[in-house]
């Protein structure tokens, strides 16, 4: 028990401490640095629309993650569900095989399928002769973000819909079966019986999204870096490009001292939440 | 039923399971597509077809992969940081869980708070304050300033894994074991450790795929190419390298290959324990 909370205390107490002490400064991560009292924090708040902007690509993400992406996924579990075991194992593999790659591969994947000239996707529109929409996906100013959400939301895909079946799996087959005989059926099954029994998991999967959405970086280091023009920024990767690039190492800190904060607030929103739809 | 009734709901039931092979397809042809574009010749990439399986591949583009890659170094270093978090991490989460589970201890809320907020703080915001700390320590750009934070980073689901686990377990056979004399370590390692192998898979399965494929934190604690992880021969192909696509592509379909046939070979028994926790709470 004590050598694994020294490890978390190591890696992730200790270190958040810091975060705090550098962010009242206005250090480069090197040489000499003096404090500037809660500046950084001023000027974050009041004077940095990219901030702002990261946090509403955030909000975007979950909110799409949870009215698009979580619909999806249970509507998919529900027919896997009622397939014969073969089917739906077969089918279940290939919707999770996208979330045990390694996001330096997905990145450039979709980087490679959004690419102008040799890319998939505007060849695909091409050849049906909608070269007027075949535009460069990943650095149009009209398509970066959604770009960019696409591929999150297309590699989480596995999990949402990999909880949703185990989900549906725990529902008792008399539960269906008495519905069936009080006459409800197909959707009706779903909407009176199954989705009320689910409710606690269906909370507890959105907490998750919501964490999940949270920890999206490396997909946008990897495609957009954030641009075109910070249109694609997110939270986790402007304070990384604003310590590592900018050299701007305290600004960075208290960056990141909000990031765990909104975190920490979004995540205890989506626990009330939760409470209140699924007692 | 009606005829009616019956036979709207066979042509639903077919639209049903074409929606199911599209969104298969959707997640599946990208990869695909990489395959197939990884025997073609760079050249041949900017051809107007969409996907045309070359007459002759053109293995040596693996051949390329695989030298400027640097797969060999690069996975070498995967396989010792990745080896060596996965055993540390389920050994100690597999304590920490069993502590949770059975024993009563001060300071289990606040140790089980702890564990909460290591669930939900990402990594992220810890790169920053971690890269100087590390770099005080001497761990940057060291085997173990990788392993550690992967650990650490890895514990708490897999911590909450084991105990949601050993919650579930009898305990008589544990206290007939401790009537007769025998130490915590023994009942531990004798008793409770075989009964929790299905959880000890799933964590040790979730945590290598993790930590196969982590990559910001490798970026950023480690700066010289002798240590670097498997990722970065992908990466490769974006500076020195970059005008072989086809290279990039093959090398793309052999960082993939290990990851997707660990979860080929373990997905029937990973995917249950990974789910079972979330779906009990």
């Amino acid at each position: 028990m004590l050598p694994g909370l020294a490890v978390l205390a190591f890696s992730l107490v200790i270190p958040l401490g810091f975060s705090v002490y550098f962010s009242l400064t206005d250090s480069a991560g090197f040489g000499d640095y003096q404090s500037v009292g809660l500046d950084n924090y001023r000027e974050i708040f009041t004077d940095d629309p990219v901030f702002w902007r990261s946090l509403r690509n955030v909000v975007l993400l979950i909110v799409v993650t949870i009215f698009v992406q979580n619909p999806i996924a249970f509507v998919l579990a529900a027919v896997l569900s009622r397939l014969s075991a073969r089917a739906s194992r077969l089918l279940r593999t290939a919707y999770f095989v996208p979330a045990v790659l390694s996001l330096v591969i997905v990145a450039k994947l979709w980087v490679d399928v959004f690419n102008p000239r040799f890319g998939v996707l505007d060849k695909l529109l091409r050849a049906v002769g909608l070269d007027a929409i075949a535009v460069s996906w990943l650095s149009d100013p009209r398509t970066a973000i959604a770009a960019v959400i696409w591929i999150i939301v297309w590699q989480g895909f596995g999990w949402a819909l990999l909880f949703y079946y185990a989900a549906l799996m725990t529902v008792p087959r008399e539960l269906e079966d008495a519905a069936w005989v009080d006459g409800a059926t197909g959707l009706a099954l779903y909407r009176h019986v199954i989705i009320p029994y689910l409710a606690p998991v269906i909370a507890a999967v959105i907490v998750n999204d919501v964490i999940t959405s949270m920890k999206q970086m490396e997909l946008v280091y990897l495609t957009t870096a954030g641009g075109p023009g910070q249109l694609t920024q997110f939270l986790a990767n402007y304070l990384y490009q604003k310590a590592f690039v900018a050299g701007e190492y305290g600004y960075g800190n208290a960056l990141s001292v909000v990031f765990v904060a909104v975190s920490l607030v979004l995540t205890a929103v989506a626990v009330r939440g939760a409470r209140v739809v699924a007692p | 039923m009606t005829q009616r009734a019956w036979q709207t709901r066979r042509i639903g039931t077919r639209v049903l399971h074409a929606v199911l092979v599209v969104f298969a397809a959707t997640q599946l042809f990208p990869l695909a597509w990489v395959f197939v574009y990884s025997l073609q010749r760079s050249g041949d990439l900017f051809a107007g077809d969409l996907l045309r399986v070359p007459s002759d591949p053109q293995w040596n583009n693996y051949a390329r992969a695989w030298v400027d890659g640097h797969v060999v170094r690069y996975g070498l270093n995967s396989l010792i940081v990745v080896v060596a978090a996965t055993a540390a991490s389920t050994a100690l989460s597999f304590c920490m869980g069993y502590a949770i589970a059975r024993m009563r201890w001060r300071l289990k809320r606040a140790a089980i708070a702890m564990i909460v907020v290591g669930m939900v703080v990402p990594i992220h915001a810890t790169l920053l304050p971690n890269f100087l700390w590390y770099s005080r320590l001497g761990l940057i750009d060291t085997r173990l300033g990788l392993i550690l934070p992967y650990v650490a980073f890895t514990l708490s689901f897999n911590t909450l894994i084991y105990a949601g686990h050993l919650r579930n377990l009898p305990v008589a056979l544990e206290e007939a074991a401790r009537l007769d004399g025998a130490s915590w370590p023994r009942i531990l390692w004798t008793i409770v450790a075989p009964l929790a192998t299905p959880a000890t898979v799933t964590v040790a399965v979730i945590t290598f795929l993790t930590s196969w494929n982590e990559f910001i934190m490798a970026n950023t604690y480690i700066a010289s190419d002798e240590l670097r992880t498997l990722p970065f021969s992908v990466i490769r192909f974006q500076g020195e390298y970059s005008g072989d696509y086809a290279a990039q592509f093959a090398c793309m379909v052999i960082v993939a290959v290990p990851a997707l046939v660990l979860y080929l070979w373990s997905s029937k028994h990973v995917m249950a324990g990974a789910t079972a926790g979330a779906i009990k709470e």
